[in-house]
């Protein structure tokens, strides 16, 4: 019997001091890199490390980081940024941090998240800060948009996060012109001219291979058609907008059922990739390039980037890829929805941050230097001499700017004049770019709406769009809409999103007349 | 040997099948090797379907490697299969064994306990308050401790412990031997194949190991392998957000996935004959 004790005592001995080893380890291993806030602050000259995390890619290690460097050395911190590179991954990793405490010292978030965060008290109010010590980057940020962008980071009256400038938008239809030439044809201009186009580009074998196997246009779902819902005056649905002084959901829209039975035309013609629905991630940019459809609705970034001119031009030297203007229909001519005034990130610092004010000074510090001329011009271009030289005081990129400036933008906290930035960084797309902003747009205001509890939306929106389906594609008459808004308010509650939407809309004083 | 005409067709209908079910296995990973050997523009010339490549370059891998991230990542990741597979068969072993002994005082209670983590556990966030109380977050060793020993493996090791017959361990207490030379000279070695087996079950989940990493670790310098390698593969699964964003080109990505799963490709066919042995034998030959 003591035998045996003596055992397993050492087989617990033995399992205690292989753990023990483990502990030992893990500092040789890791080095500097703990520590994620606590110390290090109190002592003047050594650097403030601030933790900073985001959902994104291609960011190098800390070594190969120009602008981490150049921000450390300025500033006297030591920015560690994490950036994990799916938003489900992202969301996931910042909830358990913040449940258990371990908070990042700057974060992005949703506004959904926002809000939430907020009422449970774990993030700062920023309102008392952005008069004095936020003055600079609040500055910046309403110059480069509008004093409406901070009622999108207000939640119960007090302002919870730093907007990042709202994105401009990138999208169009394009078309192949090679196809339009072979077919002796002008770029669509109406809806009509948009079917018959699509028409000769199903049937009139524009590739000349003497093979039917091509189709009008491809695309993703429903954002496929953005501009013939926009030639009706309807939005992206689910979108709110105004409309006539008021503001309606797409849903709702009187032109909907029309802008349906306009693409239900279209389907019905065949003259749609039949695998528009399922088309996912790159499918739809990879089937153009292809040479199976020729009209898409995308943005520069996925069909003009060098990259991709490159990509089709090696499939097909002929093919050519170019941009038109929306199709008029009954409501005039726009190029889908977008929302002016979302602001492309939400930043947000924790509560707890309150009772370290040197630390807190430190990121105040950063999200201002990044708003200042020196500082954007570094989270914009990179380090002068090196991925940039000013000629005539204009920026010109070095070939390196391409190679390695695609993570810098993870550092722009409060974001950049977009089109100045867009068209030096890529200056053979600047065109694409200045077109994409041109081009007129209906308006959303539904990007700081939080649905209200009691509703899901992901289950309204799922349903609704599959109803959307089988009206286009014919399985359920269009005569039978006012059903499915029923049902959509019945069984889904649409209608107490609705009212919060409308309600929170005017709260925020978005709509003009609100 | 003389058949009937009824086994030639039952034999031609079998082979047939296996070649169809073998030919469903090899081809996705045929065009995975193929498209990530081949210039990235036949690739395209080629609609992206290319099983037998014409040319061959490795300028994906080349490409792939310049990336500073994924030799870091390589590192990390063999680190922690080997460390940590290290720490799961030794912790694994040692806890199996006494199980194993009838005669060990608490053994139910013991096993109670171990069974009693496979079906509840605490659930991310208070998993997560311990990883961070006890100073593992942003460690390699997050990667390790939390998993260091998987309650089915020791039951499984532990049923392999029990099936050696007693008599031998009588003979090596009758001959002196001490419990410790027991389960290293005697207990040990007759196991090698369960060993080996379950060696492999935790060695492919560290090499995969995904999620503890997207949890713990902030500092990217030590993500592991999955973790980068996924980044490279989702980018296309998504339409682009922002303009700076590159596409990895699918010639990359592909080079990526062979990069990521060639290792314990690699290591397998050294350990097949352990497994199956380990897998289907539960006790030791004559």
């Amino acid at each position: 019997m003591a035998k045996k004790q003596l055992v397993f005592a050492l087989l617990a001995a033995g399992a205690l001091a292989s753990f023990m080893l483990a502990g030992c380890g893990s500092g040789n291993e890791t080095g500097g890199a703990e520590g994620s806030g606590e110390g290090g602050a109190n002592q003047a000259s050594a650097p403030v490390t601030i933790n900073m995390t985001l959902p994104g890619t291609g960011l190098p290690t800390p070594d190969n980081d120009d602008i981490k460097k150049a921000l450390d050395e300025k500033l006297g911190t030591d920015i560690q940024l994490t950036a994990i590179q799916s938003g489900d991954d992202y969301n996931n990793q910042l909830r358990v941090r913040m449940s258990a405490g371990n908070y990042p010292d700057l974060f992005t978030t949703s506004y959904t998240y926002l809000k939430e965060f907020a009422e449970k008290g774990l993030i700062l109010d920023l309102t008392p800060y952005l008069e004095k010590e936020l003055k600079p980057a609040k500055d910046f940020i309403t110059n480069l948009s509008s004093e409406d962008i901070w009622k999108k980071v207000t939640v119960n009256g007090k302002i919870y996060a730093i907007p990042r400038v709202p994105d401009v938008p990138f999208s169009s239809f394009w078309i192949r012109q090679d196809w339009l030439d072979n077919l002796k044809l002008n770029p669509p201009t109406t809806l009509d001219e948009l079917f018959e186009v699509a028409k000769a580009f199903t049937e009139q074998d524009p590739d000349g291979n003497k093979k039917n196997d091509t189709y009008g246009i491809t695309g993703q779902k429903f954002d496929a058609f953005s501009p013939v819902f926009g030639a009706y005056g309807v939005g992206q649905p689910g979108t709110f907008y105004e409309k006539d002084g008021n503001v309606i959901n797409a849903y709702y829209d009187p032109n909907m059922p029309e802008a349906l039975a306009f693409i239900k035309k279209l389907i019905d013609a065949g003259v749609v990739d039949p695998e528009l629905m399922t088309n996912k991630g790159t499918v739809d940019q990879q089937k153009a390039f292809q040479g199976k459809a020729g009209i898409i609705f995308k943005g520069w970034i996925e069909i003009s980037k060098d990259e991709f001119v490159n990509q089709y031009k090696t499939i097909n030297p002929k093919a050519e890829w170019v941009h038109i203007d929306a199709p008029k229909g009954p409501a005039g001519q726009f190029n889908g929805s977008f929302d002016f005034d979302m602001p492309s990130r939400y930043y947000a610092i924790p509560k707890a941050m309150e009772k370290d004010k040197a630390k807190l000074q430190k990121i105040f510090d950063l999200i201002n230097y990044v708003s200042g001329e020196e500082g954007n011009d570094l989270v914009m271009y990179g380090i002068e001499g090196k991925h940039y030289n000013v000629v005539d005081g204009k920026v010109e990129p070095t070939e390196l700017m391409a190679v390695e400036g695609n993570y810098f933008h993870l550092y722009q906290i409060t974001g950049r004049p977009n089109k100045e930035y867009l068209e030096v960084k890529f200056p053979n797309q600047a065109e694409d770019i200045e077109f994409a902003i041109r081009i007129p747009r209906i308006k959303t205001l539904d990007s700081s709406i939080v649905p209200p509890t009691g509703f899901n939306k992901a289950d309204a929106d799922r349903y609704a769009e599959e109803e959307l389906v089988k009206f286009v594609y014919g399985k359920r008459p269009l005569s039978e809409y006012g059903d499915f808004l029923k049902t959509l308010e019945t069984t889904f509650k649409y209608n107490l999103y609705v009212d919060e939407a409308m309600k929170q809309i005017k709260e925020q004083g978005l709509a003009n007349n609100g | 040997m003389v058949r009937g005409l009824e086994d030639k067709i039952f034999n031609a209908v079998s082979y047939t099948i296996l070649a169809l079910v073998g030919l469903v296995t090899v081809v996705p990973l045929l065009y995975v090797l193929s498209v990530s050997l081949t210039p990235y523009a036949e690739v395209l010339k080629n609609g992206g379907y290319v099983l037998f490549p014409k040319e061959i370059t490795f300028n994906a891998y080349e490409k792939l490697l310049s990336n500073s991230a994924i030799p870091r990542a390589f590192q990390i990741t063999i680190f922690v299969t080997v460390v940590g597979t290290a720490i799961n068969l030794t912790l694994t072993a040692l806890l199996a064994y006494p199980l194993s002994r009838k005669g060990m005082p608490g053994r139910r209670l013991f096993l109670f306990m171990v069974v009693f983590t496979l079906l509840f556990n605490g659930g991310i966030i208070p998993t997560y308050l311990i990883v961070k109380a006890t100073g593992l977050i942003d460690t390699v060793w997050a990667l390790i401790v939390p998993n260091a020993i998987w309650s089915f493996n020791v039951l499984v090791m532990k049923g392999f412990f029990e099936n050696l017959p007693e008599e031998i361990f009588e003979s090596a207490r009758i001959d002196g031997a001490h419990e410790w030379r027991i389960l290293l000279r005697i207990a040990v070695p007759l196991s090698i194949p369960s060993i080996m087996t379950i060696g492999l079950f935790y060695a492919v989940g560290h090499w995969n190991s995904f999620f503890a990493a997207i949890m713990y670790i902030t500092d990217r310098s030590l993500f592991p392998l999955q973790v980068v390698v996924r980044e490279i593969l989702m980018m296309t699964q998504q339409p682009l957000e922002n303009a700076e964003d590159m596409v990895p080109t699918v010639t990359m990505q592909m080079s990526a996935v062979i990069f990521a799963s060639l290792p314990i490709i690699a290591v397998y066919p050294f350990l097949q004959k352990h497994f199956t042995k380990g897998m289907i034998i539960g006790s030791i030959k004559g």
